[in-house]
């Protein structure tokens, strides 16, 4: 047994002498004379890979930005990593990028779960994280210094996509199908909330999960309750499913959905053709638009430096989503520290491009709560019903 | 040159003082690790800590045992979900809170091993796939839970905060030696199990079940048990997991997880404790580092990205991550049956019978 003792002698030892000695290093910067490092992360494999094209997004703009000469005589150094959607891949990655390569900044980073995964860690260390692809109330409650939001929350899209139904369409029974989770609660708490402001009640409340293959009980009440129109907060599958379904027992409401399906030449092809019609809140400007010049202007680049790329909702979102850190980055100047990014951040005020108007300010770092209406019309094309309207029932900013 | 002698040789934790030696040196280099490594690589020590405790116990089931579990991630999953549970909700300290979640984890292995008395091969094999998707939408549709908004653990506190003796675990580096040592206890405690007549019970049963029978061993009970022994290791791996992420949800959990933890067994080689180990290291670093961060690595990562902007889609580079693992899985099969494990005894065999 000697050697038993020996060796955990041996291990006792070790721990001991592990343990005096440890100290943790700092971070490398993330920025030098020449470039600013920036990272996102985003599942470009596994079962969210279609939202991949959000960090794809991003990558056009800061392309187009160092192709103008870079940022106060720095170009950006872009790091897109691929966490499958998998928050502990997520925190791998994200520690990766801060710890070995140094980055100065996050942005864009969908789903949820994976964010919450490395909030606090970002703000430990101080990094800032603009626009995370996903609407969370945690991710502004409570105010966190370094994460600014430009995604509007699904609480304030149903509040007025609920509005535009009950004023503009002319509804009296509406009914909701909600998916089983933040999102789809956020969305009912939010339509709920103004349609009481008309006291109204939804004809049916319809909860469906994530993962359900068969919706025919869920149409089926829907159809019974004579409702004439029904709001979705459920994913792409979901909705495929259920105007599909509905199609089949010849139910035909005028569907409203929430805009994390306004990708419409996506959702037109995988409804074969059933998505015609649908109206979706949006928090971009229409992707196909000949008005908003910087839409044009981004479009036309990404023909040239992305021909690969399908130019569409979630491409255009990763532009979005990060334009807000290019324009404080150049307002912060030469003189770059994380101090002079976040204080021209929070002086941020009504930058609008590709969305909308975004406004930040120390106390308040959602950056806005509008969205715009548009519809699918003939072959996934797009048509605006009503611009960029805030929801005056917010309560986010109280 | 593995021929042993008498009965106490075959039971003997280390071989010879040489693996001995080289076994303190490894757990001495692993101890003083953080000294010369860059910050990042604790996480990911951590994280492969993990997946070794894991993978040494789904090798006892698949390994030695010869039962197939698809579901793993779902005893992953019982195991941090019980653990901060336990902790947040009842309030009890982390040393028994992971204790309790883990016979938990156990206690469903054991009702999974049920079923393995009539199945094998692929039916087992769906089975337990099933079992694992169905604990993830279980989860999901429990608000207690969190639901699929997911759940945040609570401060991972080593010692009872009721009586004011508090002794808080928050950094990586401190998450790292509280791993180090479970995993070191863990791998000795699979060390141990298979020098035992249980394990020698569970090899019996790979082999054939209905000889093992013959001799004496009771299958109800031993098939059960390699089930309730492997899900009780997935539980103590899922409890501190949970910890290293600080936040998951049930998707967290998927059937991809469960069929990476297969790979590192195959991978690292069948029935061996050291294959295990090997496996989950390779695997881990390769899917959370190597692959992720190709793109950056001198000369090869132009050539991929060339390779990659040429012949693949849009989303370019990630696609070779699964391709290479699925290679790797394929090439080991083909050419090296027992794995890492088993290059490793050629790579030795080589060595000692050297010049000849």
């Amino acid at each position: 047994m000697d050697k038993k003792k020996l060796f955990v002698a041996m291990v006792v030892l070790a721990a001991t002498v592990a343990w005096s000695g440890v100290s943790l290093a700092a971070n490398p910067p993330g920025f030098d004379d020449n470039e600013i490092r920036i990272g996102q992360w985003g599942p470009q494999t596994g079962p969210a890979a279609p939202w991949g094209s959000v960090a794809r997004g991003s990558k056009l703009l800061f392309d187009i930005v160092n192709e103008e000469g870079g940022i106060n005589g720095r170009k950006i150094k872009y790091f897109i990593r691929d966490d499958m959607y998998n928050p502990a891949q997520t925190s791998a990655v994200v520690k990766e990028l801060v710890e070995r390569q140094g980055v100065f900044a996050f942005v864009g980073g969908v789903g949820s779960a994976t964010g919450m995964a490395v909030k606090d860690y970002l703000a430990q260390n101080k990094i800032v994280w603009v626009g995370p692809s996903a609407a969370d109330d945690n991710f502004i409650k409570p105010l966190n210094p370094y994460l600014f939001a430009v995604y509007p929350l699904y609480k304030d899209e149903a509040s007025i996509l609920a509005k535009y139904i009950v004023e503009n369409l002319k509804s009296k029974k509406i009914a909701i199908l909600y998916q089983n989770d933040a999102y789809g609660k956020d969305g009912l708490d939010g339509a709920k909330d103004r349609l009481a402001t008309y006291r109204m009640q939804f004809v049916a409340e319809i909860s469906v999960e994530p993962t359900e293959k068969d919706l025919g009980s869920q149409i089926l009440r829907l159809k019974n309750s004579g409702a004439d129109t029904v709001l979705m907060y459920v994913g792409p599958t979901t909705a495929a499913i259920a105007l599909k379904t509905s199609a089949n027992v010849g139910f035909k409401p005028q569907w409203v959905s929430s805009d994390t399906l306004s990708d419409y030449p996506l959702m037109f092809k995988i409804t074969g053709g059933l998505w015609e019609g649908v109206i979706t809140g949006a928090f971009g400007d229409i992707p196909t638009s000949t008005t908003n010049k910087y839409v044009v202007k981004y479009r036309e680049a990404a023909k040239r430096l992305a021909p690969q790329e399908r130019w569409g909702t979630f491409y255009m979102a990763g532009l979005l989503f990060a334009d807000p850190i290019v324009d404080a980055l150049k307002k912060a100047g030469r003189n770059l520290s994380t101090e002079s990014l976040l204080k021209a951040l929070n002086s941020v005020k009504g930058h609008q491009t590709l969305g909308p108007p975004v406004t930040w300010s120390e106390k308040q770092h959602q950056g806005t709560d509008s969205v715009m209406i548009q519809k699918c019309g003939p072959n996934g094309s797009y048509i605006e019903l009503q611009g960029w309207t805030k929801n005056d029932l917010a309560t986010w900013n109280k | 040159m593995d021929m042993k002698r008498e009965y106490y040789e075959d039971v003997q934790l280390f071989k010879s003082g040489v693996v001995l030696f080289w076994s303190a040196a490894l757990l001495l280099g692993l101890f003083t690790f953080p000294l010369y490594a860059p910050n990042y690589y604790i996480y990911l020590l951590n994280v492969i800590m993990v997946h070794v405790i894991l993978a040494v116990g789904l090798n006892i089931l698949v390994g030695s045992t010869g039962q197939i579990s698809l579901g793993h991630a779902g005893f992953f999953a019982i195991g941090a979900y019980g653990t901060a549970m336990l902790m947040s909700t009842f309030h009890i300290p982390f040393v028994a809170a992971i204790i309790i979640a883990a016979f938990v984890a156990a206690f469903f292995g054991f009702i999974l091993g049920l079923p393995a008395l009539r199945l094998e091969g692929p039916y087992l094999a769906i089975a337990s796939l099933g079992f694992g998707l169905t604990i993830m939408h279980i989860i999901g549709a429990m608000k207690i839970f969190g639901g699929r908004m997911g759940l945040k653990t609570p401060v991972l506190d080593l010692g009872i905060p009721q009586l004011g003796l508090s002794l808080p675990v928050t950094n990586d580096l401190q998450k790292y030696y509280l791993i180090l040592i479970i995993a070191v206890i863990m791998v000795v405690g699979a060390v141990n199990i298979l020098k035992t007549r249980v394990g020698r019970s569970f090899v019996a049963i790979r082999d054939s079940d209905i000889a093992a029978e013959v001799i004496g061993v009771n299958l109800t009970i031993y098939k059960t048990l390699a089930f309730a022994v492997s899900a009780f290791y997935a539980g103590i791996a899922g409890g501190l997991f949970g910890f290293i992420l600080g936040f998951f949800d049930p998707f967290t959990f998927n059937m991809i997880l469960s069929i990476m933890f297969l790979v590192m067994v195959v991978v690292g080689g069948l029935g061996t404790v050291s294959g295990s180990i090997m496996g989950a290291t390779l695997i881990t670093y390769l899917q959370y580092d190597l692959f992720k961060n190709i793109a950056e690595v001198p000369y090869f990562g132009k050539f991929m990205l060339y390779i990659s902007d040429k012949w693949f889609t849009t989303v370019g580079l990630e696609n070779f991550s699964s391709m290479a693992i699925g290679l790797i899985m394929i090439g080991i099969i083909i050419f090296e049956p027992l794995g890492m494990f088993g290059i490793w005894i050629r790579f030795k065999k080589y060595w000692m019978t050297w010049p000849f």
